[in-house]
């Protein structure tokens, strides 16, 4: 393939797509990671559970009557919770997550959020993904992670966002971030492209033009990215293989390519993944029940497969969703936006168990609960303690960090 | 309520062109040579590109006739706006049931609410098509864009409940008032339903003074950061208390009991000051100015303006008593304007990128499929990100978002027509002669000899085509997928 352009110096290692790349990713995916000890390689996954999940109904305190006062139809009866301890339990829809749970593989952080609640959807969304509830961030915090990690600039793949718009988490100013809903339709649709792709790459990577725009390189720069990674990612994930017992959901398919991305060894560190919607104001718990189903087995079988081939040490999930839900049920089964909720750490460093303390029920705000863990103290802690960088280079603030992780 | 601050500059990265900039004539009319490339980029900038026979009327005449067709036009003939229904009673419905049942089934209300859900939805993707169209087939191309313009600067959107039709209003007077007095305009929007819901003006009352709209209206609206202080925004806030909607009829209202008639002092100024005298009081700051004169300059010339231009805008605004029409007017004449430095500045925003693709083959009508791709593009109509609006520039520019756009032209091309400029006639050609045609009409001359190289060996069905060689059977097809390939080239990501 003939490369006369300025691009050679940026992307020179990719000159080795088709047969040699998956040797050239395993050589990017066994580099040491910068700022973690003994150069792990260590993935993080994040899962949004999109639409505002409803906490209490999540983790549930079956043993205050004030709950079964608030949710007179939407109650989960007790005898029903799967229980964590004598106060609350899990909504039995979770009940696949109990095995995790009891193998010490998952950390549950109780009563999450931020001072003076967003209860829109969109800047709530904005809010968790840029971790800046008083600023208008252009860049989410997961990208100012891979900003700040230095990662080989020639990996096309340092970060997947598994979903069919780039999210604002993985807006970094340094790494461009495909979005990729399945493999299947990833990419170029036309064979146009097909028939014609090496003059496609001239096209998109030629700067010999007749004017000088400042934005001409990093156009070109982007475009061939683009159509690199699509035409390359199948045939890097080719070889993996698993009998895994992923649910037939849109969320069990990004979590199979999720475990298929990890095994192939791309040097990816960030996946994102959604879940949803969980925006349930009217019939809540046929939509909620679905939705943490999938969740719990989604996880199970993710975990499982990892385990397989060897990779459940080096991948932790985290899960957020934009607010909680109203304490108060409506008059349609549903419940209205609300505030804190709990957060799920799964696999990785794990210490499993319940972090924080339920918010109360008997101290509100407007019919909202109080949070007591700020999200950004997850943050924090799963930058420091995961993925080896100093929080203070990546959110604005200094957060506590929690004992969830080792 | 503490509205979060700004922390990216209005251009989040210097993406400058290279050069440097001869501010002593930068303004002065442009009387360089007239050709179909300075046409096109005319037609880019004050509007969406245009057809091949737009760029070929403007430039068989002169630079200022082509200016003057874009500038002139009557902005009080509006058109009509998109079928909507209504929501209102909708909600009303859901309400009134609400308030009736005690206890009873909530079946009804729920099936209510999704009939109410499902009617927003259509009249969203109704009025998102109908200004679509109105970019690809209006007649006043400059307005258009003007009215996308302030629609990314006075940013409202359907968060917080509002209605699709006050967003088409809002939409209206951002059109009538396209190359209109900026600060009657500033006025307007303070008055606006859309505007003082999405930024809570509504709950703004004398007891609890909002701080949201007159913070926005200070730091993203008029003036910028550093230019006022939290005093200004507090007592500001109190001018704009009352200023609100009629529950009704959903029409703005000023509400007296709610307005703090006491006297304020607002930069410097002290008097009993309703919104309307703070809005003229922002208009007396220096700042102002420069503030629209770096958002024109950003949106129509190039990123990043050198503050010597800006302050020559600025400078032309003040002297116009903030008309736009005569400073746009000299802004699209100016050397500026037209020199290398602005040409494929800027970054094509996906309703330029999408309404243009349009206009290229004559398509007068878009279909819903645009809206998704829009979306993933990362613009969508009446749902800009925050208050501060698109970033715009490098952050269009990712590898979904370009696949988007990419797939996007190749789908376009499909549903071109045989008496297209690019129909049948075209295949008859030869295939260097297409591939010259195609790159000139598409992008003007801007690509590399090589690639033209690549589109005649794809042409011809040489060496690097799997389709074999140019026949009467895949001729058309050829055409279309080089046609296609040409729009893929990065110069076409660039306006």
């Amino acid at each position: 393939m003939k490369r006369s352009n300025f691009l050679i110096g940026a992307v020179s290692g990719l000159a080795v797509v088709g047969s040699t790349g998956s040797l050239f990713a395993q050589a990017l995916a066994q580099a040491p990671l910068p700022g973690l000890p003994g150069g792990a390689d260590r993935v993080l996954v994040i899962v949004n559970f999109q639409g505002g999940n409803d906490g209490l109904n999540t983790i549930v305190p079956f043993a205050n009557p004030a709950y079964y006062r608030y949710r007179p139809t939407l109650g989960v009866a007790a005898g029903d919770v799967v229980r964590l301890n004598d106060q609350i339990g899990l909504n039995p829809a979770l009940t696949p997550l109990k095995a995790l749970y009891d193998s010490g593989k998952v950390a549950i952080v109780q009563g999450v959020g931020y001072p003076d609640p967003v209860l829109s959807h969109f800047r709530g969304t904005e809010i968790w993904q840029t971790a800046a509830p008083d600023k208008y961030l252009s860049t989410g915090w997961l990208g100012r992670y891979l900003d700040d990690a230095n990662l080989p600039a020639e990996n096309l793949f340092n970060a997947v966002a598994l979903s069919d718009v780039l999210p604002e988490v993985l807006v970094s100013e340094k790494v461009d971030v495909p979005a990729i809903q399945q493999l299947q339709g990833y990419g170029l649709t036309s064979d146009r492209n097909v028939a014609n792709r090496a003059a496609f790459h001239e096209f998109v990577q030629d700067n010999r033009v007749p004017f000088n725009s400042p934005y001409l390189a990093h156009v070109a720069e982007i475009e061939d990215h683009a159509q690199r990674g699509a035409q390359e990612l199948p045939t890097l994930v080719a070889g993996y293989k698993t009998d895994a017992n992923y649910p037939a959901t849109p969320f069990g398919r990004s979590l199979a390519l999720a475990a298929q991305i990890i095994g192939s060894k791309l040097g990816t560190r960030v996946l994102y993944v959604t879940l949803g919607s969980f925006d349930t104001h009217t019939t809540q718990k046929a939509t909620q029940d679905r939705l943490l189903a999938d969740f719990a087995n989604g996880m199970t079988a993710f975990y499982a497969d990892l385990a397989a081939h060897g990779n459940d040490g080096r991948v932790l999930t985290m899960t957020f969703s934009e607010f909680g839900r109203r304490v108060g049920e409506n008059a349609s089964r549903g419940t209205d936006h609300g505030t804190a909720a709990p957060a799920f750490l799964i696999g990785g460093n794990v210490k499993g168990g319940l972090y924080g303390s339920h918010p109360s029920l008997d101290d509100l705000d407007n019919g909202n609960l109080k949070y007591n863990t700020d999200f950004r103290s997850i943050y924090a802690t799963v930058i420091e303690r995961w993925l080896g960088r100093a929080p203070s280079g990546i959110i604005a603030g200094s957060f506590p960090t929690i004992g969830a992780l080792a | 309520m503490n509205a979060p601050t700004v922390a990216a500059t209005l251009s989040p990265a210097p993406y400058r062109p290279a050069g440097s900039l001869d501010l002593a004539t930068a303004l002065a009319p442009y009387s360089g040579p007239w050709n179909d490339r300075l046409a096109g980029h005319l037609l880019r900038r004050a509007g969406f590109g245009g057809s091949p026979a737009d760029v070929a009327r403007a430039a068989g005449g002169s630079m200022n006739a082509a200016v003057d067709a874009l500038v002139r036009f009557d902005a009080s003939a509006l058109p009509a706006g998109p079928e909507l229904a209504d929501e209102r009673t909708s909600r009303a419905d859901v309400m009134l049931l609400r308030q009736q049942q005690v206890g009873a089934n909530s079946d009804q209300i729920t099936m209510l609410k999704k009939q109410a859900n499902q009617l927003r939805a259509k009249n969203r993707v109704a009025a998102q098509l109908w200004w679509l169209d109105r970019m690809i087939t209006s007649p006043a191309p400059l307005q258009e864009k003007l009215t996308l313009f302030w629609h990314g600067h006075f940013t409202s959107s359907w968060e917080k409940g509002t209605s699709t039709q006050a967003l088409v209003d809002q939409n209206q007077l951002f059109r009538r008032s396209a190359l209109g007095n900026i600060r009657d305009l500033t006025l307007a929007v303070s008055k606006d339903p859309a505007m003082l819901r999405y930024l809570d003006n509504t709950q703004n009352v004398k007891a609890h003074p909002n701080e949201n709209y007159a913070r926005e209206l200070m730091e993203l609206f008029t003036l910028g950061i550093g230019n006022y202080s939290e005093d200004d925004v507090r007592e500001s806030a109190r001018a704009f208390t009352g200023w609100s909607i009629d529950r009704d009829t959903g029409t703005a209202a000023f509400l007296p009991r709610r307005h703090d008639d006491g006297s304020k002092t607002f930069l410097g100024q002290t008097g009993n000051f309703d919104g309307a005298a703070i809005v003229a009081i922002i208009f007396q700051q220096p700042a102002c100015a420069r503030w629209f004169a770096t958002k024109l300059l950003s949106f129509f010339v190039y990123s990043d303006p050198e503050p010597g231009l800006v302050n020559a805008v600025a400078n032309e605004l003040r002297a116009k008593n903030f008309e736009l029409a005569p400073v746009m007017s000299t802004l699209l004449r100016s050397n500026v304007f037209y020199s290398e430095r602005a040409y494929r500045a800027l970054v094509k925003s996906p309703a330029e990128f999408v309404a243009g693709a349009y206009q290229l083959y004559s398509i007068p009508q878009a279909k819903p499929i645009a809206l998704q791709a829009m979306r993933r593009m990362g613009q969508v109509l009446f749902y800009p990100p925050n208050v501060k609006g698109w970033d715009g520039g490098i952050a269009w520019l990712n590898s979904q978002t370009l696949l988007t756009r990419e797939n996007f032209a190749s789908g376009l091309v499909n549903q071109m027509n045989g008496d297209s400029w690019l129909g049948n006639a075209m295949s008859s050609l030869q295939p260097n002669q297409v591939a010259k045609n195609l790159t000139q009409t598409i992008l003007f001359g801007d690509v590399a000899p090589q690639s033209i190289g690549q589109l005649v060996a794809y042409l011809g069905g040489t060496g690097v085509s799997a389709l074999g060689s140019l026949s009467g059977e895949n001729a058309d097809e050829r055409v279309r997928g080089a046609a296609y390939l040409t729009m893929a080239m990065p110069a076409y990501q660039l306006s």
